[in-house]
This record gives structure tokens, sequence and C-alpha cells, in this order.
């Protein structure tokens, strides 16, 4: 017994060390809130599902702001104040609300040098066609009133094709317009102006969201002060990671707090002495301690939903404990610390193997947040259990000095009531009936596979980012394409036949556009053959050409300057690398993957997207173009493992009615089990009723449910003579469960909330049906 | 595009500075009277690649709640109709091309001072113009110099004159292109004929 609580403490030693090591290496729980990090890899392609991550990482780090005001010299100085208090307090390692003012003329020098390898689509199927039209051309573009920035003089450009091709950039995607060195959007109340802040590090490190949460408060409280009437509305990243991290941060808190308390109030009131309630800490305590150390030691963190659902691990961890302290109380003045545990041992390991079956399933999955999770459980209620074997005994001798009699008065009623009342045919009346309550509940179940499950998100920043978008026309869609071949030059080629099918995609409405690097630069061969068409339709007969330039009235410069350019001009495609280089590529760099594993990769991202099914069909045909949809990759992900684990339910279920056969008969371990399979059944119906949602996480608690629950029959069953002490620990454990998973459906976590309500439905039915068991197992009764 | 965008908002514009010269207030009263406007047009505009400054005439449709109607008829005959957030030009076959402001780069600044004078918003209007008049109500003589930089690449200068309505426009360019529009028997009052209302498409400047 001795060397069984050294044993014990060594181990406990070891875990604090451990927990120690951890916390000092990095200041705190490392605690990580990417919800990338949670979810598997969806895609077969490495090159995508990195490129999924650069994408988050480049929309990641950065945190956007639009200061609102009614006058927008107010707006303009209010918004400049505001980026300079920003830059100022150090979170951030720059933040812009002036503009570099964009020369129309170096923004076209590019292009102007290579306007002979470049023609719109429309201007080239007319040119491939013979409809070249130069007169009316040239005489659109001497006699048009409208002239636009971006556009070439008629000496540089006669028939306007270059301007055609500037005008075609799709470079105005966003309704953010220059104005007084700052991009500007308006609605009927107010004018906005746009900040950007780029920030120090990873959205997702704690001291970087702290400090940018701390520095926008306090930009925000200089701004009011400054303009009382200005509006700041600001989305990113950051601020929900942040979010997430304070919500969870209180959830753990409350959680914890509030089970804990309410676990050592009911340890109180059955008990009524403060040891059991010290025991059960340091049992839970080893518990989690454990789970906390070796989560870490795997995984290299937790992530915030383990976090969460730790806190409502204390519920189930004290069980075993509690079940020691029943026999404890119930054996009275017998009491003998190693004979009480080897009577209650049995039945505690059945309980540990049935908990361990429902999470283990988990611990497979390939699924960081669920194996996470699992790991996390499995660890701390193994050591909860392992407490109980080598500290308990050393640390309870002497007997329980209160009365067991008059402690379980209350219990013992109950029983000799069930007893009295519940025949075996009245069970099964009872069964059938409630079978026949929970059908039609079943029949409402709605599945739920949508990734935003795993993440809370605060109504009030979801309203600015949308008010965000309705200003700034910024898109929302996760797709995008992923373009892969061996050389750029085959990139680019693949991608100009992607364009075209996107083309029919905008006219017909289905999207509003689409961002990609072929739009600015394309590929050689498409570049040759506008050459030649330059050259077939506009330069072959040159004395025309000139005929029309004097019939026009132009300069005769105009002429040779055209000729002696065109001349100039072959073989001077432009490339990718010194689109690259020029200034003027710099909002959409980030399309270029450049060099992979398997060659060169760039990606198209679609805008003002309605429907996915038209993109997917866009990629089907053309080699090395995939269509990368991550949201959706996990939504099928998700719904793939709901309907795996229903099967694995039904599994579970057998292979716990197994487990009991080993211990009793196979008709005594159907009775076993049966009230918990009773309450599940009752649980679906009852979420079907309350129109909530069933997702995976509902799953998952019915897993539990089935691995709790069945518990809760298995001490009845073993409680014998002490039934009247053991039901008293069950209506304990099932309180504490109850109180921690209760707790837990006030998650902002959707996936926490509909789990622990599912744990709290199941496993309150479970307890509420599990005396049933004595009905069946023929022995008498106290 | 700039001229048409100015002319067309000129008596809001002038209303708009009345606080600074009586002269302005004046101008923009008379101007503000006309909901509709229609004139005859000469322009003559000097490009730097022509020998000869290039000449164009035909009629002007203004109309507060419609827009601008802008109808070329020598040398050749097209249309062009200026909304709030589009340009349509309509060939003399009755083919339209129609463009959205915002589509267009460099478009959109002007687009943006085009509207915030629809909306008589002054404060955008000296944000974008330093603003000097010369003369009276009944002959006046109107400057305007970008104050921005951004709009100075295109513009380097506007100068506007006339008496009870807009005489002449001349727009200097910062490409060195001038234009010079001159207006005849100007008329105020009326509503768009149905020839015209099928040229503004029924929708432009919808109310």
């Amino acid at each position: 017994m001795k060397l069984r609580a050294m044993l014990w403490f060594l181990l406990a030693i070891g875990v604090a060390a451990a927990c120690g090591i951890q916390f000092t290496a990095s200041g705190r729980v490392p605690v990580q809130t990417n919800l990338l990090a949670l979810l598997p890899p969806t895609e077969r392609n490495p090159v995508a599902e990195g490129a999924v991550a650069r994408l988050a990482d480049a929309a990641g780090n950065r945190a956007v702001f639009l200061i609102g005001e009614k006058r927008s010299d107010v707006a303009a100085s209010a918004a400049r104040a505001f980026a300079t208090q920003l830059l100022e307090s150090g979170a951030f390692r720059n933040v812009v609300a002036d503009i570099p003012l964009v020369d129309p003329k170096q923004f076209t020098a590019l292009y102007l040098q290579h306007r002979y390898s470049l023609l719109t689509e429309i201007d080239r199927r007319a040119l491939a066609s013979g409809h070249a039209d130069l007169a009316g051309r040239l005489q659109r573009k001497l006699y048009t009133p409208f002239r636009f920035g971006l556009s070439l003089s008629p000496t540089d450009d006669p028939f306007g094709f270059t301007d055609a091709w500037l005008a075609g950039l799709p470079i105005r995607t966003l309704k953010l317009e220059p104005e007084n060195g700052l991009l500007v959007t308006r609605d009927a109340e107010r004018s906005w102006v746009f900040v950007t802040a780029e920030l120090s590090g990873s959205a997702y490190d704690g001291a970087i969201q702290q400090r940018v949460g701390e520095a926008v408060v306090r930009a925000e409280s200089t701004l009011r002060q400054l303009a009382p009437e200005a509006a700041v509305l600001r989305t990113g990243t950051v601020f929900y990671a942040n979010a997430a991290r304070q919500s969870a941060e209180r959830e753990v808190d409350l959680i914890g707090a509030g089970s804990l308390l309410g676990m050592l109030l009911l340890l109180y009131i059955v008990f009524r002495s403060l040891r059991p309630l010290a025991l059960g800490l340091l049992s839970v305590g080893f518990g989690i301690g454990t789970a906390v150390a070796v989560t870490v030691a795997v995984h290299g963190e937790m992530h915030l939903i383990t976090l969460v659902f730790g806190a409502s691990l204390i519920g189930e961890a004290i069980d075993y404990a509690v079940q020691y302290f029943a026999a404890h109380l119930g054996a009275g003045k017998d009491w003998e610390p190693m004979a009480g545990l080897r009577r209650i041992a049995p039945g505690l390991t059945v309980a540990l193997a049935t908990s361990l079956l429902g999470y283990g399933v988990l611990l497979l999955a390939p699924f960081p947040a669920l194996s996470q999770i699992a790991l996390f459980a499995f660890v701390g209620l193994g050591a909860a259990w392992l407490s109980v074997f080598l500290l308990l005994p050393a640390l309870l001798v002497r007997p329980s000095r209160r009365d067991a009699d008059a402690a379980v008065a209350g219990t013992r009623y109950l029983l000799v009531w069930w007893q009295a009342r519940m025949s075996k045919r009245l069970c099964l009346i009872l069964a059938a009936l409630l079978l026949v309550v929970a059908a039609p509940g079943w029949l409402r179940l709605s599945g739920n596979d949508d990734v935003r499950l795993l993440v809370a998100r605060p109504a009030e920043l979801v309203a600015q980012e949308e008010k965000f978008r309705e200003l700034t026309g910024f898109g929302n869609s996760s797709q995008f394409f992923l373009i892969e071949a061996e050389t750029s030059d085959a990139v680019l080629a693949r991608e100009e036949q992607l364009a075209t099918r996107l083309n029919g995609l905008v006219t017909q409405g289905e999207v509003s556009g689409f961002q990609g690097i072929s739009s600015f630069v394309p590929s050689l061969s498409r570049q040759e053959e506008n050459h030649r068409l330059w050259q077939d339709q506009v330069f072959a007969d040159t004395t025309a050409l000139k005929a029309l330039f004097v019939r026009s009235e132009l300069q005769d410069d105009v002429a040779i300057t055209q000729l002696t350019s065109f001349e100039a001009s072959a073989g001077q495609a432009l490339r990718l690398d010194d689109w690259l280089k020029a200034p003027l590529s710099a909002p959409f760099r980030h399309l270029w993957l450049g060099q992979t594993a398997g060659g060169f990769a760039t990606i198209v991202l679609p805008q003002g997207v309605r429907d996915v099914a038209p993109l997917a069909d866009a990629a089907v045909g053309l080699s090395g173009v995939t269509l990368v949809d991550k949201t959706g990759s996990v939504s099928r992900l998700f719904n793939d493992y709901r309907q795996w684990g229903a099967l694995w339910l039904i599994g579970a279920c057998t292979l716990v009615f197994a487990v009991l056969c080993v211990r009793y008969s196979w008709q005594q371990a159907a009775v076993t089990l049966i009230p918990t399979l009773l309450a599940m059944a009752l649980a679906l119906g009852i979420l079907g009723y309350l129109r909530a949602p069933f997702t995976l996480f509902n799953l998952m608690a019915l897993m539990l449910v089935l691995g709790v629950g069945v518990n809760y029959a298995i001490f009845l069953r073993e409680g014998g003579m002490h039934a009247a002490a053991t039901l008293a620990g069950v209506l304990l454990s099932a309180g504490t469960t109850l109180l921690s998973f209760g707790l837990l459906a006030f998650s902002s976590m959707p996936a926490l909330s509909g789990f622990g309500l599912t744990l709290l439905i199941g496993i309150g039915i479970a307890v509420l049906l599990a005396p049933s068991v004595l009905s069946f197992s023929g022995r008498d009764a106290p | 595009m700039r001229w048409v965008t100015l002319f067309f908002l000129l008596p809001m514009s002038v209303q708009a500075l009345s606080a600074e010269s009586d002269t302005l207030s004046r101008i923009g009263a008379q101007m503000e009277q006309h909901p509709m406007v229609r004139a005859d047009f000469i322009q003559s505009k000097q490009m730097p690649a022509l020998k000869r400054p290039l000449v164009t005439s035909g009629r002007l449709v203004y109309s507060r709640r419609h827009g601008v109607l802008w109808q070329i008829e020598q040398p050749y005959r097209m249309s062009y109709v200026l909304g709030e957030d589009r340009i349509i030009e309509i060939a003399a076959d009755g083919t339209r091309r129609e463009r959205g402001l915002r589509d267009v780069p460099g478009l959109a600044q002007v687009g943006r001072v085009f509207r915030a004078m629809l909306g008589a918003n002054t404060a955008a209007l000296r944000d974008l113009f330093e603003v000097s008049v010369q003369g009276s109500p009944e002959k006046w003589e109107i400057d305007l110099k970008p104050r921005q930089a951004q709009l100075a690449q295109f513009l380097s200068g506007l100068q506007l004159s006339g008496g009870h309505y807009l005489e002449s426009i001349r727009i200097s360019e910062a490409g060195g292109e001038t234009t010079q529009i001159r207006f005849r028997n100007t008329q105020g009052g009326g509503v768009p004929n149905e020839a015209e209302l099928q040229l503004f498409g029924g929708e432009v400047g919808k109310p």
C-alpha cells in the first residue's frame, strides 16, 4: 500500500515537472488557435495543401480597418492619426493609410514596350477573323470625347488595341478609390478611409494577439477624442483568433471552476467529510495534469477546443474516486482499504475499458482535432483510474465515521421504491414507450457538416466583416484553381484554357470575375499568336497604313514611329520574370506559387462565386488544373466521418457488449447495456425535437454516452449488498459529469456546445434508467 | 469625360462655392433654374499627333435626372450617354456599348468628382480644385486648377466662361492636348423627347 502510494507520488512529481518545463519553455500553456491546424490534410496534392496555407497566411497576417466619418476631410485626418498611433504601438510591422501615387506612365511603360505581343480576347478574335476595321478604330481613338486615365497617345496606340488591353486588366476589383493619397469608399452616411496593417508575426501567436488587441483599443479611444462621430470597422484573422482565445479561456475558467466547485459541493453533501474532497482533487488533478503533459509532449501544443473539452473532463475523471468513496461509506466500520479496492476493482476496470473504447476510436481518426481530444481523455481517465488504485488505499485507511445507513437513507428509499414498483414487465413497457416517444424525433434530425462548427465567430466581428465586404468588395470565397505544369510558360498556357471557360462563367453570371497571372502576362505561344495577328492584319500592307494615317491628318512621324517600333518588337515578348519584378505586379504576386516539386504552379482566384458546381465543371478535362475547395473538402470529410462514425457507434455497442459478456452472462450483459442504448435513442430523439443540427460532434458525444452511461449500470450491478451506497456514488458521479458537460453546452464553439448538450441529455437519461438493471439482476435488495 | 462631367455639374458646383463669392452664387442660381438644357456645340481639339485641330459638332442634352447626352453629328454620327456609374457609346446604327465607370482604370477618379458633385458634395469639390472667378453674373469666367496630384496627372486646368448659360469650356490636359468647346443656341427647360429618352436608355440617372 505504501509502495503504491510512493509510486503515485513519483509519477505525480514527474507530471508536475513535465508541465512545469512545458509552461516555462513557452511562458504559458502552448495553445493553438488556428483552425487549419485542427483539420486533416484534405487535398491529395501537397502543392494544393501548401497553397491553402499560403493563401491563409497572406490573408491572415494582415488586419484591415475602415475609418468612417461624415466629412471626408475629417475621415482622412482621423485615418492618418489612427494609422500613426497603431504604428507607434509597435504591435505591427507596418501600418499604411497613405498609398503611393501611381504614375500612370510608369504603369503603362511595361505594356507599351511589349504592346505588339498583346491583344484582348475580343480584339484577337476580331483580327483573326479579318475584321480589323483599322480606319474605324483610328477614328474612334481620335474623336472620342471620353479619354481614360490609362490610355496611350495616338502616336503610340493609334488603333486603341493597347488601350483596350490596359482597360481589360483585372486590377480594379475593389470598390476602393484613390483620393488625396488615401483609399476611400463611400456609403450613404459616411466617407470611409482604408487602413491596412501588417502583423509583426503570426495571427495565431497569443502574444501578438494580445498586443494587437491592446493597440487597437487604445487607437480607437484616441480616435473617439479626435473625431467623436467617427466609426471604425475592422477585420482580420487576428481578431477572430484573439476572440476565440479569449472566449475559450473564459469558458475554461467557467467550466473548470463550475464543475470543480459543484463537484466538491456534491462530494461534501454525500460524504460530509473534507478527506474525500482533498483526495478527489488529487486524483482529478493528477489525471488532468498527466493529460496536459502527454498531449503537449505528443502534439507540441494544445488546441483551444481540447482545452475547453479538457475542463469538462474533470466531472468524468472524478468518477473512479467517487466509487471508492462510496464503497468506503457503504462499508461503514468494516472498512479495510485493500479489500474495498479489490471489491470495486473489476467494476472500475470494466468502466475504464468502456470509456476508453468510446474515446479510443477517436484516437485512431486521422483528424487532429478528434485525436487530440481522444488522447487527452485517454490519458486523463487512465491516470485518474490509476490514482484510485495507487493512492487512495493509502490515504483512506480509517473507516468512515459517518453512519452509512443515515448517509444513504435517501438512495435506499429510492432503491426500495424502484424494486417494489418496477417489475421486469414494467421496465420493458417503459422501454417500448420511450422508443415510441423518441422515434418521431429521429425523423427530424438533419445533418450539418460545416467547418465553422469548430470556430466561435462573435456576432459583432462577423457584422463588421460583412459591412467591410459590402463597402470594399473584398471577396469571401475560399475556392481557387491550382494550375500546374512543367514549365512556367506551360502553366500560363493552361491557365489561358481555364480563363476561356471562366470568361464563359462570367458571362453567365456564375462568377463576377477572376484573378490570374495570365490576364497580365499571356503565355509565349499566345503572345506569338498576337504578334502574328499584328503582322498580318495591321502591318502587312504598310502602304495602306501610311495612306490611312495621311488621310486622318496624323503627323508624318506617327507612321514612322509605328513601323520602326513594330520592327523592333520581333521576339520581344513580355516575360513573366519581368512582370513579377515590375511594381504593378505587387498586388498579384501571391498568385504565382513559383517552382514546386513537380514543376511550376500558380493559382486563379474566382470572385463573387455563387455556386461551386460550375467551377468544378470548369476544371474538368483540363490537365494540371484542379479546383481546390478547402471548406468543401473539410465538409465532405466531416460528412464521411459522420457516416463512418455511425457505423462505428454500432460496432462500439457490440464491442461493449462483448466486454460485458466477459464478466456477465449474455442476458445480464444485455440488461446492463440496454438502459444506455435507450438513453442514446432518446437523446437522438430529443435532439431532433430541439431541431439541433446533427453533427460529427453529436456522434462523438453519443460514443461517450455509451462509454459513461454503461458505467452506471456496471457500478450498480457490482454494488451488490452495498447497492444503496453505490447508487449514491452513481448519482454523485452522474451529478459531477452532468455539471461539467452541461456547462460545456453553453460553449460558444458550436461543436463543443452540441457535444455538451448531447452528453447532458444522454447521460442524464442513462443515469435515470440505470436502476433498471436491479429489476433484472435477481439479487436481493439491501 | 472630364469636361463633360464638369459642364454637367457646373450649376451645382458653382452654387457649392457660393459662400466664397457673391458672383459665384448668382451665376449658380441662374444656372440652377433649368433641370434640362439643350445646346449646339462645336469642339476643337488640338493633339500633338495631329497636323490640324480636330473639329466635331453636334448637340448636347443635359437632364438633371437622366444625365448627359453628347451627340456628335459631324464628321460622323456617334452618341455618348454619361450616367452616374456608366458610359454608353451608341453608334449610328444604334449598337450600344456600355462600360461601368468602375471598370475603367483612372476613370473612377473622375467618376468620383462626378458623383460627389451630383450630391452637391461641396467638400469634395473644394478638395479637387482651386477656384477663381472673374466678371459679373452677366459675363463671367471661372478658372479651375486641380489640387490633387492624382487628377493633375491627367488635367492641368479648366476654364469656363458664360453669361446666363455656359458659353465655352477650355480643357488643358497634362499630355499637351487642349480642347475648346463653344455652345450656341442654348435653351433651358422642357423635358426629354422620346428619341432622347430612348438614347438615355430610360435608366440612366434614374431618381
